[in-house]
């Protein structure tokens, strides 16, 4: 059961985890670190302290951005041993508000009407011009693309399996940012690939994950394990997802070998792209800030590759802040963590705004929301691919 | 009113924890003991701070101050039970005057921060412990704190200016400024490295350094751990200080090297990085003495540093050392001793007689240029007898390293871990004198109580301190 | 009957009066720490007060103090103990810094004392806290206390620090007894860092400090008189060569420090290192002879011919920024206090002192706020 005791043991306090925690670094309090997670964890498992709200708050309090991960000598898995922890708490939990959490996660995502209903809901607030009056815990909805009312571009379920890549389409990443889709099969497909969305998969369930809703994200890798057999490639174009998906050992059976198989968009054009497989655009257009999406950047230890397809495109890109420190998007904690989320977004809109330029890439969905949420109409943002593929096509 | 309401008070109730969960977490720094925290609170300003002190001083209860708890030797972990001083939060802007090349910056800065944000200035705070990415300046005062760049550079009181700090009574006092030599008797020098015992240090003035122009990094490979030891001494013998002199053993390199996979060498017996720094034609100069002197004294392989990247990298690899052992064993006891560095050959291979005289493995990491050890014991406490063990090999090499003229603690602090060794290089009426210097700034004995000082170093014949009146 | 008591304890150490000292009953040079130990322990019995004299080159600072027995260090003046490869020496406190310097030079070495000593002893200059020049470059002259012995003011003999360049083993008693002018006892004994002595020196004159202190890479100091501003420089022929480029001009082989001033009135400004050019336009336009150590905030300077008022005006302006104005020596015609204001953190010094000398035995009253 995770966390198990050998991970618990493995922390020897050293504190370097400290300083790449943005919950840290805001409250400079033991309690909001990833140290003091460990130690509550351990505390919890042998029955020493009692697992009750102030528990709960810590760990809920905590991003899962997992940039402890990547500064933690002892290689403490930080994000399973959260996600575990937090899938405890949530058997004991009962609340409505985590019962609805827990559905919207695990059950919401999976339903494409639903979604759909969502998107015109959106579109209609983004052209009624209402989206300020929203509460504040909803605000990133102004962070949303601008949707559109009809016709959708979302990319239906097609591929016989002849296809060399199967592109995992996701739940909100099909319905907001089919963009984003179009690019990725864009220049997949100029570099000689044909790229299927296998029929029968499902959202990734990254999102259940972090939540503590095992059940329902055991269900849904269990489904996509099966959706994705026979791909030699298994892509996602959303840094969450492919984070999760390189996990999907720890989620169902056949697991490993999907994770085995997968790669986040960045790192696989970016490999295409230093083989000469993919062109290099020969304009010098500007400079371009990258953002590092946590589950790109500390998860899976991604940090060259959307660069180098920035400069691929042709322009420059510029760093916004040496430590990869979170944007408070994190999933749903932009919505349930909203205050901690916001003094994130705004400092990370003033580290964007430092540079100087207008163009934003960030790998990930959620950042994307929040980036934009943030930033005013002046500043564009995507994801680098799309960036790539305006450029070469 | 309780203790905790009258803290909550002065702060409010978010920064005051008192929930049994919230002091465990708050129980133990980066060492190996822990202690029982009463409640451990953040104040954001030195009057809070010393509101704080005001309160814990009419409950009689004692104070710990604490930064981000990186420390080894359980400075900031009670000893009885205690209200826990967080100052992580005591960071208010920084005061930088860049011509008189010195800041006023809050307890609570990172120490790494400091170098980095003042990077475009092209200064830096020389001080650089291991831990220096987390730990916090208010720490480094307490402790002294060390790190590679001390051996050229002198330990973190020589880049202390001025403090500001709390005392036992709640009151503020400024010691020093940027103006040199201040007036009448200089507490500075004691108030740093005096592990919280002496006030509660809320802002400290800090001394920068000029970038340099350039840097050359070595690596030097060595068969023998005596060949890389000797290159030491006989490149300080050749009239230079380098940076930085660091040396590693095989174990720690194989360690270090499954953590950062960076192709470090993990066939030598031992592996020295040197450090010059300076105008390019010194440290061209220089880097090419210690180059010829290293093969002269058996190097095998001697690799300058080709790129910032490469030299952050060599960087890297030293300062891991702790952390990449913790993968090596669930448990691991760092040690800390000085000795002259004439005596480093000798004691090293001592320790290693140590080490396999008690089976326990070792891993090695010297700043051999100031003749500072750090042997890393990785052992299981869960193996019977182990502990035990590692703590009698713990004393020995303790002795080992008084016997050839050491002291108890390079760089870390005598702390609660070797507040009872102290007798061995301090005899009573000098631990007396600590104490009556101590008693001087905490009567009441409030401030970090159990720490530095054994029990009973007062002499009990000498009382309270009479009132100088004037 | 003191007389006796203390003729029968320390006869053979009596000494002839020291010219230029104080009136003082007693002269006594100890040859041990436990003789100096013993005559601190007999003053403190019979409320005696006790004189430090070492080369009596910086009398003249602090308070008057008015001795009974006038404490010289003259006979506890060995090196005891150089260890060139550990870059350490242990030297008792009588030693001559000319002598120990020159001593250390034929190793190569240097300990950084004060440049133009004199008669200055090692004892004299750290207690003093006198740095010397080169400052700038190596820090003030605390930084080189390893390890002190002391006798304190009651007579115990205490050991603090430790004989080596890397330590943290309790309280930095070797620092906080540099610079207290002899308030807690007298030094028998101490431990000092060395350096290596630079293979080349060298000097150039330059017309504006401040930008040569910022194109130097680590200079040994920068100083200005009105007669000149120059940037001392060591290292290699080929470092040499290297700064002086950075900074421009013409070098001269050597260092001439500047000489003493000479002055009925020699006072010292020690202010925030940024203000040191605001405070050398001041002398030099009203033509007082000067000496300001840029990057380090010192400026010394002759008095005579200023007005009482304008340094008092002066002393309340650099204090005021959290600096101070002290005196280095003072004609008898004139009262100035020799400290200026007593720092804030006075009531803790005070108590620190009686931690160390209870009976007010060791220079009684020479620092501010009584002690």
């Amino acid at each position: 059961m995770v966390p198990t005791q050998a991970q618990l043991d493995a922390c020897v306090a050293c504190g370097l985890c400290l300083p790449h925690c943005p919950t840290f670094r805001l409250t400079g309090d033991e309690v909001a670190s990833p140290r003091g997670r460990v130690v509550a964890m351990g505390a919890v498992a042998t029955g020493e302290i009692p697992s009750d709200d102030v528990y709960a708050g810590m760990l809920s309090f905590c991003l899962g951005c997992r940039a402890c991960e990547a500064a933690c000598p002892s290689l403490i898995p930080f994000g399973l041993m959260l996600e575990g922890s937090r899938e405890q708490l949530a058997r004991g939990d009962s609340s409505v508000e985590g019962k609805m959490r827990r559905l919207l996660v695990g059950r919401v995502l999976n339903m494409r009407w639903m979604l759909k209903m969502a998107t015109l809901g959106i579109a209609l607030l983004q052209r009624f011009r209402v989206v300020g009056l929203l509460p504040k815990r909803l605000r990133s909805i102004r962070g949303l693309r601008r949707q559109r009312l009809i016709a959708s571009r979302s990319v239906q379920p097609a591929g016989d399996g002849s296809g060399s890549i199967a592109l995992l389409t996701g739940c909100v990443m099909n319905e907001w940012f089919p963009e984003v889709h179009e690019a990725t099969r864009g220049v997949l497909e100029t570099a000689g690939f044909t790229v299927d969305a296998p029929p029968g998969q499902q959202c990734c369930g990254a999102l259940a994950a972090h939540e503590g809703a095992g059940d329902a994200a055991r269900r849904m890798a269990e489904r996509n394990v099966a959706a994705f057999s026979g791909y030699d490639i298994v892509v996602a174009d959303a840094a969450g997802c492919s984070a999760h998906l390189k996990e999907y050992g720890e989620w169902a059976e056949g697991g490993e070998s999907v994770a085995g198989r997968t790669r986040d968009i960045t790192e696989f054009v970016a490999e295409l792209i230093a083989d000469d497989k993919l062109p290099r655009s020969e304009e010098t257009r500007g400079q371009v800030a990258v953002h590092d999406p946590c589950h790109l950047r500390h998860a899976q230890r991604i940090v060259a590759a959307p660069r180098e397809i920035v400069r691929a495109a042709g322009y420059e890109p510029v760093e916004i802040d040496p430590d990869g420190l979170c944007c408070g998007a994190a999933g749903l904690y932009m919505v349930y963590q909203y205050e901690t989320a916001d003094q994130l977004g705004e400092r990370k809109k003033s580290e964007i705004k430092a540079t100087g330029t207008r163009l934003v890439v960030s790998a990930n969905p959620g950042c994307e929301i929040q980036l934009r949420s943030h930033l005013d109409g002046d500043y564009t943002v995507l994801h680098p691919v799309e960036l790539y593929w305006q450029s070469v096509r | 009113m309780s203790l905790v309401a009258d803290l909550r008070a002065v702060l409010g109730s978010d920064r005051v924890h008192s929930h049994p969960l919230q002091v465990r977490v708050y129980n133990k720094d980066a060492g190996v003991t822990s202690g029982e925290v009463l409640a451990a609170v953040l104040p954001e300003t030195t009057q809070e701070v010393a509101a704080c002190m005001r309160v814990a001083k009419g409950h009689g209860v004692p104070v710990v101050p604490r930064g981000t708890g990186t420390g080894l030797a359980g400075g900031a972990v009670p000893v009885e039970p205690a209200l826990l001083l967080v100052m992580t939060r005591l960071d208010p802007p920084w005061e930088v005057d860049h011509l008189s090349r010195c800041a006023w910056v809050g307890a609570g800065a990172l120490n790494l921060d400091i170098s980095r944000d003042l990077a475009h200035l092209g200064l830096h705070f020389a001080p650089d412990p291991s831990s220096q990415a987390a730990c916090t300046i208010g720490g480094n005062v307490g402790t002294n704190a060390g790190g590679p760049h001390c051996l050229a550079e002198g330990l973190t009181v020589a880049h202390i200016l001025g403090l500001e700090m709390v005392t036992a009574d709640g009151d503020v006092v400024v010691l020093g400024g940027a103006a040199p030599d201040p007036v009448g008797l200089d507490l500075r020098g004691v108030v740093v490295g005096s592990e919280g015992t002496l006030g509660i240090v809320t802002r400290v003035l800090v001394k920068l350094t000029e970038n340099p122009p350039a840097v050359r990094t070595l690596l030097m490979t060595f068969d023998e751990i005596e060949h890389a030891a000797a290159t030491v001494s006989a490149v300080i013998a050749a009239g230079i200080i380098p940076a930085a002199l660091e040396l590693m053993d095989q174990a720690m390199v194989v360690a270090v090297e499954r953590f950062l996979k960076a192709d470090l060498p993990v066939e030598a017996a031992g592996i020295l990085i040197a450090e010059v720094v300076g105008l390019d034609e010194a440290v061209a100069a220089e880097a090419a003495i210690i180059e010829r002197i290293g093969r002269e004294e058996g190097a095998t392989s001697v690799r300058i540093a080709a790129d910032e990247d490469e030299r952050a990298l060599l960087w890297r690899a030293r300062k891991s050392a702790f952390g990449a052992v913790a993968q090596a064993a669930p448990n691991y006891y760092l040690h800390d001793t000085a000795v002259p560095r004439t005596a480093l050959v000798d004691v090293i291979k001592k320790i290693y007689e140590i080490g396999d005289r008690y089976g326990v493995g070792m891993l090695n990491v010297y700043h051999a240029g100031d003749g500072n050890l750090h042997p890393l014991v990785a052992y299981d406490a869960n193996e019977p007898g182990k502990a035990e063990q590692v703590k009698a090999a713990a004393d020995e090499m303790v002795r080992v390293s008084i016997e050839a003229g050491g002291s108890l603690t390079g760089e870390h602090g005598v702390g609660l871990e070797k507040r009872d060794l102290m007798h061995l290089v301090f005899d009573p009426i000098d631990l007396d004198a600590q104490a009556r210097l101590r008693g001087a700034f905490d009567p009441n004995g409030l401030l970090n109580p159990g720490k530095v000082l054994p029990r009973g170093s007062r002499c009990s014949e000498f009382g309270m301190l009479p009132e100088v009146g004037e | 009957m003191i007389r006796q008591e203390l003729a029968r304890l320390a006869g053979s150490l009596f000494a002839d009066p020291i010219p230029d000292a104080p009136d003082a009953e007693f002269t006594i040079a100890p040859k041990t720490a436990e003789d100096a130990a013993a005559v601190l322990g007999f003053a403190a019995t019979n409320g005696l007060r006790i004189l430090f004299w070492g080369g009596g080159t910086h009398q003249a600072m602090g308070y008057r103090v008015e001795p009974d027995i006038i404490m010289s260090s003259a006979q506890l003046d060995a090196v005891a103990d150089w260890q060139p490869e550990d870059l350490t020496v242990v030297v008792q406190p009588g030693v001559r810094v000319t002598d120990l310097e020159a001593r250390l030079e034929q190793g190569n070495q240097t300990a950084v004392l004060p440049e133009d000593a004199g008669s200055a002893t090692i004892g004299g200059v750290i207690a003093a806290g006198i740095s010397g020049w080169r400052r700038l470059r190596y820090g003030p002259s605390r930084d080189r206390m390893l390890e002190v012995r002391l006798a304190t003011g009651d007579g115990r003999l205490v050991r603090g620090g430790a004989r080596l360049v890397k330590n943290v083993t309790g309280y930095d008693l070797p620092r906080l007894v540099a610079g207290s002018f002899g308030s807690l006892g007298m030094i028998t004994e101490m431990c000092v860092k060395l350096w290596p002595s630079p293979a080349r020196l060298a000097m150039v004159r330059v017309d504006d400090p401040e930008r040569a202190l910022a194109r130097a890479y680590r200079p040994l100091a920068l100083i200005e008189t009105p007669a000149e501003t120059v940037v001392y420089l060591a290292g290699s022929e080929q470092e040499i060569a290297a700064q002086v480029l950075r900074v421009g001009g013409e070098a001269e082989s050597g260092h001439r420090w500047p000489e003493p001033l000479v002055g009925n009135t020699e006072l010292i400004l020690r202010v925030e290192p940024s203000a040191t050019s605001m405070w050398a336009a001041t002398m030099r336009k009203i033509d007082v002879d000067f000496q300001a150590a840029y990057g380090v905030g010192e400026i010394r300077f002759v008095a005579d011919g200023i007005e009482p008022e304008e340094l008092n005006r002066w002393r309340t302006s650099v204090e005021r920024m959290g600096g101070a104005m002290v005196v280095s020596r003072v004609s008898d015609d004139f009262y100035l206090d020799p400290w200026g204001a007593a720092p804030t953190s006075v009531g803790l010094q005070r108590r620190v002192k009686a931690a160390f000398d209870p009976r007010r035995v060791a220079n009684p009253g020479i620092l501010p706020g009584g002690i």
